[in-house]
């Protein structure tokens, strides 16, 4: 047994090894049967109380003991046949049903994606059309427009010309019908002014002549 | 001056058996089959179509991990159906480490000769039955006779590749499995004696502070373990997918 033997002097702390039972003095005694290992010999076998010393070393550390052996390559070959045969098998069927439907999903997601861009683009296409379709019919409402609109600006204009033409002549008409009383008044007048003047009543187509050719004179 | 025990390596190793023939490792090891074998089971029997979580969760990790971080990695999409074996492998031996830092067990089962040599052993015959089947004794002549050397370089190159491929590599499989979990628990053992050894120094008060060191290590170990743990269940399960997939695929 190695009795290590920890000094401390000062601030310093030293460890030794040393071979023996060290300074704990008295051994304790022990019975055989406590011993991990068998004694060696007889004597130490068949006595009562032995000190620990005389139980056997046992054998060396590093040779495997059969029934470690024979126990771990048990347990492990019953667990490798479970794993191969069983425990795997079932815990990968199942992952690869995971991963498989999970790949479906991304599979789905997408054949949904491009679906849902085809019909965006189809959308837009039809939006578009659509939108060509309302600026032609939009184009031709105006052109109707303008066209019936240029329609009753003519209509308009023509109906405006006549009434102007129509009043034009009513104007005509009541201007000589004032100038034709104009030029009796005036010629009745011109006709009593000449009278009262010469004590002579004038020669009346003269003077309704007169008086016509100063308001034409007059009129211009 | 304290004095600190340690005790025989066989007494941090060895335990009685609990009936002749069982004993702690043996407790481990089928506990570590049963654990294994439980959680595959109970993820198993989740609805597979709902999303993972909690057990299936975890399993589906350990799945993914075997077969994105390992086989795709070594041995290609033709090495996926390797993946029942390397899982078992993997979650067995990790299952194994990580008793080293459970409470009262506190010992990992690989930290024993027995297992790690005895998976070792499978993974040879594993590695090699694979070689001949795909390749027939052609595995031999690919194996002996790495193409592209020298013929006269065989005499020395054969004789190398011989023991590095069919000696070295379950011995190097069992010695890196057992080593580094025997250190690991020999490490927590020593610290966790030393702490102790420090906190009832008798007669001597000034050393109970300095076991806060020891402690402070052992807990920092105790956080390594767990990652060793990991790790060595990793490269054990890395190196026979390289083993298999070399002996499958010589031109890998």
């Amino acid at each position: 047994m190695l009795t290590a033997v920890v000094i401390q002097s000062g601030g310093t702390v030293r460890v030794e090894l040393l071979a023996g039972g060290g300074e704990s003095g008295e051994e304790e005694l022990i019975s055989p049967s406590k011993c991990l290992f068998e004694p060696e010999t007889e004597e130490a076998r068949t006595a009562e109380k032995i000190s620990p010393e005389e139980c056997g070393p046992g054998p060396s550390p590093i040779m495997p003991e059969m029934k470690e052996l024979a126990w771990g390559a048990g347990a492990f070959v019953v667990f490798a046949l479970l794993m191969r045969f069983f425990l795997f098998p079932r815990l990968k069927r199942g992952m690869d049903a995971r991963y498989n439907s999970i790949r479906e999903g991304h599979e789905n997601a997408d054949a949904a994606r491009s679906s849902a861009r085809s019909e965006v683009a189809q959308y837009e296409a039809a939006v578009a059309s659509a939108k060509a379709d309302a600026a032609k019919v939009v184009d031709a409402a105006r052109a109707t427009l303008e066209s019936e609109r240029q329609a009753k600006i003519a209509e308009a204009n023509s109906r405006i010309n006549a009434k102007r033409e129509a009043a034009l002549r009513d104007a005509e008409a009541a201007r000589g019908a004032v100038r034709g009383q104009i030029e009796s008044a005036v010629t009745d007048v011109v006709t009593s002014a000449v009278e009262a003047a010469t004590g002579k009543r004038p020669d009346a187509s003269a003077v309704s002549r007169a008086v016509a050719d100063t308001m034409s004179a007059g009129v211009r | 001056m304290i004095a600190l025990e340690f005790p025989p390596i066989n007494e941090i190793l060895r335990w009685k058996d609990l009936f002749p023939g069982f004993n702690k490792i043996a407790i481990i090891a089928v506990a570590a089959a049963l654990i294994a074998t439980i959680i595959f089971l109970l993820a198993g029997n989740k609805d597979p179509k709902q999303a993972p979580k909690g057990v299936r969760n975890f399993a589906e990790s350990i799945v993914e991990f075997i077969e994105n971080g390992i086989i795709m990695q070594t041995m290609g999409r033709d090495g996926l159906g390797w993946t029942p074996f390397l899982m078992s492998i993997f979650t067995f031996i990790y299952l194994c480490n990580v008793p080293g830092i459970i409470p009262f067990l506190q010992m990992p089962a690989t930290a024993r000769m027995a297992l790690p040599m005895f998976l070792s052993l499978l993974v040879w015959i594993v590695f090699i039955g694979t070689g001949f089947k795909h390749q027939g004794l052609g595995y031999l002549k690919s194996s002996l006779f790495p193409p592209g050397v020298p013929k006269a370089l065989y005499i020395l190159v054969t004789p190398i590749e011989f023991i590095s491929t069919f000696l070295v590599r379950p011995f190097s499989l069992t010695v890196r499995l057992f080593a580094n979990m025997l250190a690991g628990h020999i490490l927590l053992v020593t610290f966790a004696l030393l702490s102790e050894a420090l906190f009832q120094a008798e007669g001597n008060p000034g050393l109970i502070p300095v076991g806060v060191l020891p402690l402070f290590m052992l807990i920092f170990l105790t956080a390594f373990e767990v990652l060793v743990a990991f790790l060595q269940a990793y490269i054990f399960t890395i190196l026979t997918a390289v083993y298999i997939g070399g002996a499958a695929h010589p031109e890998h």
